[in-house]
């Protein structure tokens, strides 16, 4: 059930190192190639499909297809964040009926860039 | 060539895993000790890594009006056919209602009704709008001043003698490999998915219930350090929707739907009924619908056509705060809950102490059997039912024994290992990679070996879950040899590398789990741990605790058994 990049959205966060998707992807399944400046999926057959890569994507250009041998196509789900306390969902089936939800959330908004993680004192110790 | 370079860290705590138990244990030592230094190391970024990634519905494990301690421990010693630790399950009960309330108050939506209590979904459930459950704790860790190490794997405890003074660990985004010494440690990584072959394969193997990325970490850790596991073989077989694999409760509890089987018979309560029919103990709801399929009356489903179109909407709302590919799945297949039942199925076997009980034995502190060294959540064993709220709770116990100990205890132990024997362990399999080079395994062939023994001589799926000795034997015997396969394992890259660590741990947890399994000569699950040779419960014998210690010189795994306390008196078959 992976994820897909559409390369004619993504635009690899422009000079982000980490990327939102790159950075909160549970599995590290997703990482950005430098050269296409699109970010990429290592492999379809490890995606969770859990939407932490989808949800903060600035270009919406994520998206979660059901494997082929579990559910036909066009169907379609994806999200966007309304605000910090609403999450809309639109869904299509496969006859192209839309569906939409908004949902009560606490989301806590994903800067394209985080700061470097602060630095570590090496303590020097020999084990 | 790869140039690592070596960094060491010293901290006062040290949390491997920053998920549901972790975050809470960090929160907790902090709060009580702002002078602590906490240190969390996570192999994904804490704000969405393991099991609450994708969010979530409902809190579990919850004291509803009337309910206490005593009654909810009852009632999971009977969920478990009347074997597990009283004193575990009830001392994390009695601090559900200070983690919901606590979580709450760092932002998390709990629905209220009417009268401004939380609502209900069952007897220990409340409905929660929980879609950023994992970055509110998260950023609740941060804001407490743990510090956090994103993108780092732990590989192996630091050891002296039986004290643990740290770990060792790599980062999967730089050429770094870390020497951890800390005054205490708490691990906190999760359960095990992977150990058998997929519900579904090719590009859709990760199609699981429990996180695909849990891989027995903090299992193989401790069993490789020698620690004391408990109830391996208590595997957990969930019910699950067809397919995509998400959680039923939302469905049987969250809108009371029936189990139906295909000639639509309410079989649980036909065939099932002075086991509590449709709420019967969870093991049953897994042997059931399992009985139902092998002896021609599946599929089996949750029957949810009473729904009104308000009622489906809620549903599909409940999943997409948790399970968004269940909506897909029901919109990619012209299936309406409201019209059609939603059909059931049993996953792959993971080994998990937050729904079942396997994993480290633990004292009422979540103290391990290794000295400085405390587990919390799925990894800890002895406590089912523990679920979110029980897993927060036993981070906050965690972290507050620990803390205890690091008042009495202010060096650092002296750790044996030469971290130059870990470093070469850990890093071989990409200084090896040579793609001119045939005899190499990459870590996702390796995974499958695993797989393929388990399933077929373990209790997997295609063979309806049951077992007996003479298949396990087999199994024993071929997972044997996979260690000295070791030096074939291959990384083209640091993301290889964890999953060549990941499937070592899953060779060291499936190894403990098979001879779990041939040990306990009886069937306490049904479902969970069906002996074809054993058939029956033995509560004459088996009223206990099988538990294994491993040495890692002799490479033998010890088995032994502890006995079960009754605390609570009553009828352990009811609750």
């Amino acid at each position: 059930m992976p994820v897909y990049v559409d390369n004619n959205k993504c635009d690899g966060c422009k000079a982000s190192k980490n990327p939102p998707c790159v950075r909160l992807c549970p599995g590290d399944l997703l990482y950005k190639d430098f050269t296409t400046n699109k970010a990429v999926l290592r492999d379809k057959a490890e995606c969770w499909d859990c939407y932490a890569c989808v949800k903060p994507c600035p270009q919406d250009a994520l998206e979660i297809k059901l494997s082929y041998q579990i559910g036909f196509f066009s169907a379609s789900l994806r999200p966007e964040i309304l605000s910090d306390e609403k999450i809309g969902w639109s869904a299509v089936d496969t006859k192209g009926k839309v569906e939409r939800f908004e949902i009560i959330t606490k989301y806590i908004p994903v800067p394209v860039d985080e700061p470097e993680s602060e630095e570590f004192v090496d303590s020097g110790a020999t084990i | 060539m790869h140039q690592i370079s070596e960094e060491y860290l010293d901290t006062d705590v040290l949390i491997i895993g920053g998920g549901t138990a972790g975050c809470l244990a960090a929160v907790e030592i902090r709060e009580k000790s702002p002078k602590t230094e906490v240190l969390i190391i996570d192999k994904g970024h804490i704000d969405r890594s393991g099991c609450l990634a994708g969010g979530m519905n409902a809190i579990n494990a919850y004291l509803n009006r009337n309910e206490t301690p005593d009654t909810f421990t009852r009632f999971v010693r009977a969920d478990n056919m009347g074997l597990v630790r009283e004193d575990l399950v009830k001392t994390q009960a009695e601090l559900f209602e200070y983690c919901v309330k606590k979580v709450e108050s760092w932002g998390l939506p709990i629905k209220k009704g009417e009268d401004g209590k939380y609502l209900p979904r069952g007897r220990w459930n409340i409905q929660i709008n929980g879609e950023s459950i994992k970055p509110i704790i998260a950023s609740a860790a941060r804001r407490a001043g743990a510090k956090v190490l994103n993108w780092v794997c732990a590989t192996n405890f630091i050891l002296d003698e039986d004290r643990v003074c740290g770990a060792f660990a790599f980062s999967i985004r730089q050429n770094t490999f870390y020497v951890i010494r800390a005054k205490a440690v708490i691990i906190a990584t999760g359960g095990a998915a992977g150990l058998y072959r997929p519900n579904n394969p090719h590009d859709a193997q990760h199609k699981t219930w429990y996180s695909p990325f849990n891989n027995g970490a903090g299992y193989a850790m401790g069993i490789r350090a020698g620690a004391e596991m408990t109830s391996y073989e208590m595997r957990y077989i969930a019910l699950r929707t067809k397919d995509v694999i998400a959680p039923t409760g939302t469905i049987a509890l969250g809108v009371n739907a029936p189990y139906v089987n295909g000639r639509g018979e309410p079989f649980m309560e036909i065939r099932w009924k002075e086991y509590g029919g449709d709420r019967a103990a969870t093991p049953i709801r897994a042997y059931a619908p399992i009985l139902e399929i092998k002896e021609g009356r599946g599929p089996v489903y949750l029957d949810t056509r009473h729904l009104d179109r308000e009622g489906v909407r809620k549903l599909k709302e409940a999943f997409l705060d948790m399970y968004p590919g269940q909506v897909l799945y029901w919109i990619a297949n012209e299936l309406d809950p409201g019209e059609h039942p939603v059909e059931v199925q049993l996953t792959e076997p993971y080994i998990v102490g937050g729904h079942c009980q396997s994993g480290y034995w633990v004292d009422i502190d979540r103290q391990t059997t290794l000295s400085g060294l405390y587990a919390a959540g799925d990894v800890a064993g002895g406590a089912p039912y523990k679920f979110i709220s029980g897993c927060w709770a036993e981070g906050v116990i965690a972290g507050r024994a620990a803390l205890k100990s690091i008042r009495e205890e202010k060096s650092f132990g002296q750790g044996k290992v030469e971290s130059k024997t870990e470093f070469d362990r850990v890093y071989s399999p990409l200084f090896r990679y040579d793609p001119r080079q045939m005899y190499l395994v990459p870590p996702y062939d390796f995974e499958t070996r695993i797989q393929k023994i388990l399933e077929e001589y373990a209790g997997g799926a295609s063979t309806f879950f049951e077992m007996n000795e003479e298949r396990l034997v087999v199994a024993r015997k071929h997972l044997s040899l996979l260690p000295g396969q070791y030096s074939y394992l291959c990384a083209k890259d640091l993301h290889e590398l964890m999953l060549c660590q990941e499937v070592i741990n899953r060779v060291d947890v499936a190894r403990v789990l098979v001879e779990h399994l041939i040990f306990r000569k009886e069937t306490r699950w049904p479902g969970y741990q069906t002996r074809l040779d054993y058939p029956a419960r033995d509560d004459e014998n088996w009223l206990k605790f099988v538990n294994s210690t491993y040495d890692a010189v002799s490479d033998k795994i010890t088995l032994l058994t502890r006995p079960y306390e009754q605390i609570l008196d009553g009828d352990r078959y009811h609750g």
